[in-house]
């Protein structure tokens, strides 16, 4: 399971490179969605591996209230935008 | 209850992906202290906030991985877009009937119309948002400026005729911009190569007990 992990962390890599390259803050938002879901995702596995509830219920708040910053942040800056 | 927790973090060293997943932190840190832009730099800081939440949830503090990822990530974001959107903003005055009707109409060959597309572009090379507030007399402008409710003013000549500060030095020069501020006076005379613009420094009053 470990080999798991070690992929999930490389899948990781490639949000973060994108996020670094791009300067369109879309293209970093959509880095942070995507780095925000796959770190919750592999909190998740971790707390299947170690059979532990407690960091389980901390990663499914996490995947649920990371969303809810996204969708604030992007209305922001849309907004912005806008202006 | 010691040699459990002893037990606990051998179990956790022998797990080789927690190294990979801790180098993760300053890699985003690093990446965080070279953003140029404001905004950008905030996204950095929601990636940064996920993957110290994944952090501290791997090396089991479930408590501090919930506190990071809704306070960090969440409000902390929130508030600093609305302090950086509200304080990085150039305020220009204009007349109700001259610059802002050309804005409107948006038509490229109309002089004030590219001499706002022009400040509008110097501003978003420094990261500031433009924001035209119109007032409906030159005089409540001149106002405007001096009692700090707007950074920059903008007028054509032709409606300047009441109090003419510059006009001496610059004639056939249809617009005037004035500012009260040193750095937006240095940023325009360096960008702002338009020979139909004349640029003026004021310094406004020092009313102190205001803001």
């Amino acid at each position: 399971m470990n080999l798991v992990l070690i992929a999930m962390i490389l899948a990781l890599l490639i949000p973060i490179y994108g996020a670094w390259q791009d300067d369109d803050i879309w293209q970093k938002m959509l880095a942070f969605a995507s780095i925000a879901t796959k770190t919750s995702v592999m909190i998740l596995v971790v707390s299947v591996l170690r059979d532990d509830w407690m960091i389980g219920v901390v990663g499914v708040i996490i995947l649920s209230v990371g969303n809810a910053g996204l969708m604030l942040l992007a209305q922001l800056i849309k907004r912005m935008n806008d202006s | 209850m010691c040699w459990h927790i002893v037990l606990a973090v051998e179990e956790m060293m022998n797990d080789s992906y927690v190294y990979f997943i801790v180098a993760l932190l300053p890699l985003a840190a690093f990446m965080l202290t070279i953003q140029i832009n404001p905004y950008n730099a905030l996204v950095i800081r929601g990636i940064l906030g996920a993957i110290a939440a994944l952090v501290y949830a791997v090396l089991g503090a479930a408590d501090v991985a919930l506190t990071e990822a809704l306070v960090g990530t969440m409000l902390a974001i929130t508030l600093y877009a609305v302090a950086v959107r509200s304080s990085l903003v150039m305020r220009l005055g204009v007349l109700e009937d001259g610059l802002l009707k050309a804005e409107t109409q948006a038509e490229s060959g109309d002089p004030s119309a590219q001499l706002i597309a022009d400040l509008r572009t110097i501003a978003n090379k420094y990261h500031l948002r433009l924001e035209l507030i119109p007032y409906a007399d030159p005089k409540s402008l001149d106002q405007a400026l001096l009692e700090k409710e707007i950074h920059v003013t903008c007028i054509a000549r032709s409606h300047h005729d009441t109090h003419d500060r510059s006009l001496h030095k610059s004639e056939g020069r249809p617009y005037s911009i004035t500012t009260r501020i040193r750095r937006l006076y240095d940023i325009l005379q360096t960008d702002l190569s338009s020979p139909t613009t004349s640029l003026t420094y004021v310094t406004a009053p020092d009313s102190g007990e205001k803001h």
